[in-house]
């Protein structure tokens, strides 16, 4: 079949975008998730573009109206009640997902090896680097709901008065809201805040039970019989994305 | 190039894609980097006063984490360039929204006290 094999040769000279192969050369499973992905920074973008522009919108004056201080508000620790600990908290949740990327990634070198064991190992260290996340979140918007934040209301504009009592205490002194510090502040502070590390810890409640999914059809041997783990790398894009926005909301919610 | 390149070749169901493992070497140096930005991002919080220097550090440094975690744990650096270019390029123009947008809200405020 002189005929055949000519074809084949011509096909493996093709030009990339001659059609018939993929031109980014991934599989088209994987070439979604990007694409998803994509789409997803957008919809994330479009919240960060809104908040920065509420904010920038409310910085000096009048002084009702003023922007809150982050440092002011997320200032407490599980167990350490009545202390002055801004960002503290925040940077165990980044420690936690960070780590869980780790195992992630780790789980898709597994895979590339073709090690079912430490792929079941990995995941669940990621699943639980998950779940770890989401309860601090919990615990998070537990306290910000209990000292008065709803999501058409805002009890966190800080007067003059209330900003030199802030910055009178240093790292690690009581500090806590009195009377006289307290002005209603813009609504959207409250609002942007629970709709975006809303929107965020849903990404992550989502990635945590596509994990799951993908870690029971490990354990059944799923892939093993399908000769690859490719799954786990669709999984771990999306769930290195999730972190990849932890690290925005982390800088424009609480460190700037 | 490994798969799909004779006719017949693509099996969105039964296809088997080229792995290789890159080991572990980089992945944990890429997890001790983003530690040691984190950390560095909450010294300078408590040791540098509020201003715009330090806002800038922050969002500089945000972006170094989003090169790694991106290039290293989402594996772009070694995937063909015309894919890293579709995924990135977009994200430019967010940026420019975003610089717009905030010199806009700046204008607002302006307005809002007149």
């Amino acid at each position: 079949m002189a005929n055949n094999i000519t074809t084949e040769a011509s096909f493996e000279n093709q030009e990339t975008w001659a059609g018939g192969r993929s031109p980014f050369n991934v599989s088209y499973g994987k070439l979604m998730m990007w694409i998803f992905l994509l789409s997803d920074a957008f919809t994330f973008s479009s919240l960060l573009v809104q908040y920065g522009t509420q904010r920038f919108s409310n910085v000096v004056t009048p002084i009702t109206t003023k922007w809150p201080d982050p440092a002011s508000i997320f200032n407490h620790f599980p167990g350490m009640h009545g202390f002055h600990l801004p960002l503290l908290f925040v940077s165990v949740m980044t420690f936690i997902l960070i780590l869980s990327s780790v195992t992630m990634v780790l789980a898709v070198e597994a895979g590339h090896r073709n090690s079912k064991k430490e792929v079941a190992k990995f995941m669940i260290y990621t699943i639980l680097g998950g779940l770890a996340f989401l309860g601090c979140q919990a615990w998070e918007w537990y306290t910000f709901i209990h000292e008065g934040a709803r999501l058409d209301g805002n009890t966190f504009g800080i007067t003059k008065q209330g900003y030199e009592h802030l910055h009178s205490v240093s790292f690690g002194s009581h500090f806590e809201w009195e009377v006289g510090d307290r002005t209603f502040g813009p609504v959207p502070f409250a609002a942007l805040f629970f709709i975006v590390t809303g929107f965020h810890g849903f990404h992550v409640f989502s990635g945590v039970v596509i994990n799951v999914v993908v870690y029971i059809m490990t354990v059944r041997g799923v892939f093993e019989r399908r000769g690859h783990y490719e799954m786990i790398e669709k999984a771990g894009l999306y769930w290195h994305f999730v972190d990849l926005v932890w690290v925005f909301v982390f800088t424009f919610f609480y460190l700037i | 190039m490994e798969f799909y390149n004779k006719p017949g070749d693509y099996d969105a169901i039964n296809y088997i894609p080229h792995t290789e493992s890159h080991g572990t070497k980089e992945l944990w140096k890429t997890f001790w980097l983003l530690l040691g930005i984190t950390l560095f991002d909450f010294m300078i919080y408590f040791v540098m006063p509020t201003s715009g220097y330090r806002n800038f550090i922050f969002i500089f440094f945000g972006l170094v984490k989003a090169y790694f975690i991106v290039g290293a744990f989402m594996h772009l650096k070694h995937e063909k360039v015309s894919l890293a270019l579709i995924i990135l390029v977009p994200t430019i123009f967010i940026c420019g929204l975003i610089i717009g947008l905030l010199y806009e809200g700046s204008a607002l405020e302006v307005m809002k006290s007149i």
